[in-house]
């Protein structure tokens, strides 16, 4: 009887200790990983201040990842003309994924194709493994997505991830942008460029009440307007 | 020496030929470029190729230049049209203007209600050539022509 509870207690011990030691070890994992993660989140600034509607950045979009004709990952909206002539002026805003960081298209694709890149929190697409169902693309708050005509994929702004930023280079769109309204660049690294933006300007980001932390921000023009 | 000369002179000679040739097949058969006055001297830098020269229009080079006054005495008051070399501001657009309002402006592209009264015309159209470079442009071109001016600015 001694001899048995004895055993029972050393074994639920060691069982005990066991365990203890594989918790710290997962947790020591995750933090590693969760430490490997955080080093990179991309984000964008538009500053609608700055911005000319020039549509430089279309142009350079479609050009470098090859988007055809007829869609778009990138579209300049514009209101106006606010004020009176010779004095007008009109705003203009980026429609383009958001980046979100708790990503609707991302939660709702069947096959994976939809993904969040762990490595720099840009939410891409893996064109092989879509099937073209479209539920990301009723799911988008934002409607940036569409079904590329040629690869019969869903597609979208991806930050040039398979283009210019596997080169090394700034986005397409960024580098075009001849007033410098477009801001990229890692929001975990507090001597970026885009974190003295952010820091030195109030921002907006749209559509935040439905919780998808969305990663586009904008700088709003000085002069406001209501529209009615 | 007379040998020389005489060399000189049929390269002279040459080079004249050259340039009647060319200045005839320049030539056009507009109205506006027969309009004697002018074309003694311009012939090869006032040749009206465009959209406005056309014979409909009955227009002739003093409709937009104004009339000839001084020219080419200086000062004078001919209106020259150019971003950088140009009559003053104020008066580039007022010839424009006689036809072109500002509704109509802004109806045909909204470049227009934002640079109004700030940059001559002839900053972005060209009215001599054949082709205004205004018309059917590309995406990629039209946004370039922004950057001419706008590139780096801090709006
Ligand atoms: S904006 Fe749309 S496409 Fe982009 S991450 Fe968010 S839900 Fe996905
Ligand atoms: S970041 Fe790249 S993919 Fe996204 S809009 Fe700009 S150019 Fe297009
Ligand atoms: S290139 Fe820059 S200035 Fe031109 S439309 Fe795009 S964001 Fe605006």
């Amino acid at each position: 009887m001694e001899n048995s509870k004895r055993r029972f207690l050393k074994g639920t011990c060691a069982l005990l200790a066991g365990a203890t030691g594989a918790t710290l070890l997962t947790t020591v994992n995750a933090a590693e990983s969760a430490k490997a993660e955080a080093e990179i989140k991309y984000a964008m600034v538009h500053d609608e201040s700055k911005c000319i509607g020039c549509r430089a950045c279309e142009v350079a979009c479609r050009e470098v990842n090859e988007v055809p004709e007829g869609v778009s990952r990138i579209e300049i909206l514009q209101t106006g003309p606010f004020g009176e002539y010779p004095n007008q002026f009109y705003h203009f805003s980026r429609k383009s994924c958001q980046h979100c960081e708790d990503a609707p298209c991302v939660n709702v694709c069947p096959t994976g194709a939809a993904f969040i890149d762990k490595e720099t929190g840009i939410v891409s697409v893996d064109a092989w493994k879509c099937v073209g169902c479209q539920y990301c693309i009723a799911a988008c708050p934002y409607q940036v997505r569409f079904i590329n005509p040629v690869t019969h994929a869903a597609d979208k702004c991806d930050f040039c991830r398979e283009t210019n930023l596997a080169q090394g280079k700034q986005p397409a769109c960024v580098a075009a942008c001849p007033t410098k309204a477009l801001v990229f660049g890692n929001l975990k690294d507090s001597t970026s460029e885009i974190v003295q933006v952010l820091r030195a300007n109030p921002t907006q980001r749209a559509k935040v009440a439905l919780g998808t932390r969305p990663k586009l921000f904008r700088i709003l023009a000085k002069s406001g307007e209501v529209v009615l | 020496m007379s040998k020389i000369k005489w060399l000189w002179s049929i390269r002279l000679g040459a080079i004249a030929l050259l340039l009647s040739f060319s200045a005839a097949s320049a030539e056009s058969p507009l109205q506006i470029n027969s309009d004697a006055a002018c074309m003694k001297c311009h012939k090869r830098n006032g040749s009206m190729l465009g959209h406005h020269g056309q014979d409909t229009m009955k227009m002739s080079c003093s409709s937009c230049h104004g009339e000839k006054g001084d020219h080419p005495k200086k000062p004078n008051d001919l209106v020259v049209f150019s971003l950088q070399e140009g009559s003053e501001l104020d008066k580039q657009l007022a010839v424009c203007r006689k036809c072109h309002t500002p509704k109509k402006l802004s109806a045909a592209d909204w470049t227009h209600n934002v640079h109004a009264k700030k940059v001559p015309c002839a900053a972005c159209h060209k009215l001599h050539s054949a082709t205004d470079p205004m018309a059917e442009m590309t995406p990629k071109v039209r946004s370039e022509l922004c950057s001419s001016c706008h590139a780096g600015k801090q709006e």
